[in-house]
């Protein structure tokens, strides 16, 4: 039994720093820009293909077709902000719908040029081997993975809190209009979120590629833990998608290790969100708030 | 006899009778007028291209899943992004009670109905409860979830394998003389729909159901019992659509969670809405017929590179009809008052 709740909290730890990476992006833009970036799937799916592409296809080598993949990434994420955000800003359904289309022409290329068959591995590890915590075995990746996420939410949290352009987030995120008033461009903000919040994902993925399973199908899975998380924290809070990563890491965990029926982790996931919602329909945290 | 064709109408004289067909589209507002097309089309493609009768099918089916979900849409003031939660609800209903208990299609459609009520009734205190992002955000995990369970109860549900052995429509006869009976039952059911969503969007009823897209806070400082409305457009529309569970059902004989629920199968039916027109009854029938067609055209011109091609087509199509094909027209014709879609925060 000890062993048992050892491997559920470890695991706790590692699914919700994972998570973290996964969901802090989504949450990000769901509470600054204010539209559900339904098409976040996409970016999951991006980050292996296209280096896999550039590394394996086009020969190129491994930090050339990472640095290949952000660029492109990039350009992306800001074509989908001119081209389909600011125009249909107040087409809510028409926004999601479109950014849909992007997550699925995306995942359709992926399956076309690189079916599961294609067998994409990326050579991404950082440190081989495992470590034997409670009678589980890690990956020493995974373990690195937990801590970039960590890092990478601390980095975010002191970007928004300490940095002249974390504030003028923070202030677009309370008041559109008056910060416009102030002399803030909020078009270049909302494209600088769109192209940051790709950072965690890329990490997310590059850590994980090696040791998780990838197929052209995966985004709606992070995404989908992702809209979880995001939904408790409250959309748009750093605190609250925190509290929400580690809550939705150990229902997962306590699934896997305690009841023993991983398959049942989504669900018990949402039966989690639900019941919450109903007590704090706004999240755990303050939604207009970034912190 | 004679024939006058005039800029706006044409006259047939004929003795002392006088006709006049009006070429306007304003002036084509009788209904038979499109039945007729309908109908007349589902004959010819009967006699010229029987091959293409699933087509027409799925074109039916696919607005008949619309129509419901802009009345659910408007009255809800949110977008349901889980309408397949019901189809997966209704044909599950439908098929097992065929399956293991022998019961014809039209005694499972009973149950289907009450299964589609029943669930539309659980899962409507969300309109109430969640605010847009978060509605929107849930009721796109619904099926997701569904579909997981699907595969967990392999023993109950068959996984991505599907039930198979569901009682058919018809039995015996010839396989296009049936595939046109089916047919013309899914038009039946589409213009059904039509015809209620239309009645209540032309009552006293779609006032309030107006009122609630527009601002919920007013309509109910109004006296708008907002929460009944709601729950009735919630729960109505869901049983109708998890009709379109039990058509597929017994249509294809099997039911797989992983033809209907997954998000791919929720784009097509949000293409049907977007391209007809946002919220438009009308515009989904054309949406229909379109995102059908053009699926079944680029399968037989470009083959499997369909699959990236049709959603690359679907993303040009809705970023150049900022009001769907449907829009085309009211841009012409801009009269009556329809509802508009709000961010809701």
């Amino acid at each position: 039994m000890l062993t048992t709740i050892e491997t559920m909290l470890v695991y706790t730890l590692l699914l919700g720093s994972l998570y973290l990476l996964v969901s802090i992006g989504f949450s990000l833009i769901c509470g600054v820009l204010r539209i559900f970036h339904l098409g976040y799937a996409y970016i999951f799916v991006a980050t292996i293909y296209l280096t896999w592409m550039f590394f394996h296809t086009l020969g190129l080598p491994l930090w050339l077709s990472i640095i290949l993949m952000i660029v492109v990434q990039a350009g992306i994420a800001i074509g989908i902000y001119k081209g389909i955000v600011a125009r249909y800003v107040k087409m809510e359904e028409k926004i999601i719908t479109g950014l849909l289309l992007i997550a699925m022409i995306a995942q359709e290329a992926a399956n076309k040029w690189y079916p599961v068959q294609a067998a994409v591995n990326l050579p991404t590890t950082i440190i081989p081997g495992s470590l034997v915590i409670g009678g589980t075995e890690i990956s020493y990746q995974l373990i690195l993975a937990a801590a970039f996420g960590i890092l990478v939410t601390v980095f975010f949290v002191l970007f928004f809190l300490k940095t002249k352009t974390g504030l003028a987030v923070r202030a677009i995120s309370y008041d559109i209009n008056t910060s416009k008033i102030m002399g803030i461009q909020v078009e270049q903000i909302y494209m600088f979120i769109m192209v940051v919040v790709l950072l965690p994902v890329i990490i997310a993925m590059l850590m994980i590629a090696p040791v998780w399973a990838v197929d052209p199908w995966m985004g709606w899975g992070y995404m989908t833990t992702a809209i979880l998380i995001s939904v408790m924290g409250g959309l748009g809070n750093i605190r609250g998608t925190i509290i929400a990563a580690f809550i939705i890491g150990l229902t997962h965990a306590f699934m896997a290790f305690v009841i023993k029926e991983p398959r049942l982790m989504n669900l018990a996931a949402l039966v989690v969100v639900v019941i919450m919602l109903l007590f704090r329909p706004q999240g755990i945290a303050k939604t207009e708030s970034l912190w | 006899m004679e024939l006058e064709i005039k800029r706006e109408k044409i006259v047939l004289r004929a003795g002392t009778q006088k006709f006049e067909w009006h070429i306007e589209p304003r002036y084509w507002r009788n209904p038979f007028i499109y039945i007729g097309i309908l109908l007349l089309a589902t004959v010819l493609v009967y006699f010229f291209s029987p091959q293409t009768l699933p087509t027409l099918v799925e074109a039916n089916l696919l607005a008949a899943i619309a129509i419901p979900l802009g009345w659910m849409t408007v009255g809800t003031g949110r977008m349901n992004f889980g309408p397949q939660f019901y189809i997966g609800a209704g044909g599950y209903a439908a098929a097992l009670c065929s399956i293991h208990l022998g019961w014809p299609p039209a005694v499972t459609l009973l149950v289907t109905l009450v299964v589609g009520l029943v669930f539309g009734l659980l899962m409507s205190p969300l309109s109430i409860i969640a605010g847009g992002l978060y509605y929107t955000l849930l009721t796109l995990l619904f099926p997701l979830v569904f579909l997981e369970i699907t595969f967990i109860y392999t023993d109950i549900f068959k996984g991505d394998t599907g039930l198979s052995g569901i009682a058919p429509f018809l039995s015996g006869g010839s396989y296009t003389g049936n595939q046109l009976m089916i047919c013309l039952l899914s038009l039946f059911i589409m213009l059904i729909y039509m015809f209620i969503v239309d009645k209540i969007m032309r009552s006293k009823f779609s006032a309030s159901l107006a009122a609630i897209n527009d601002d919920e806070e007013v309509a109910e400082a109004m006296g708008v019992n907002v929460k009944k409305i709601k729950i009735i457009s919630f729960a109505i529309p869901a049983m109708m659509i998890a009709v379109i569970g039990w058509f597929y059902a017994h249509y294809y004989t099997t039911l797989s969670g992983i033809s209907y629920l997954p998000l791919s199968f929720m784009l097509k039916v949000l293409m049907v809405s977007m391209i007809g027109g946002r919220v438009q009854i009308y515009g989904n029938v054309v949406g229909g017929y379109f995102i059908a067609f053009m699926e079944l055209f680029l399968i037989s011109v470009i083959g499997d590179m369909a699959t990236v091609m049709f959603p690359v087509i679907l993303l040009i199509l809705l970023l150049s009809l900022p009001e769907g094909l449907f829009g085309l027209y009211r841009k012409r014709r801009y009269r009556e008052y329809l509802p508009t879609l709000h961010v809701r925060r």
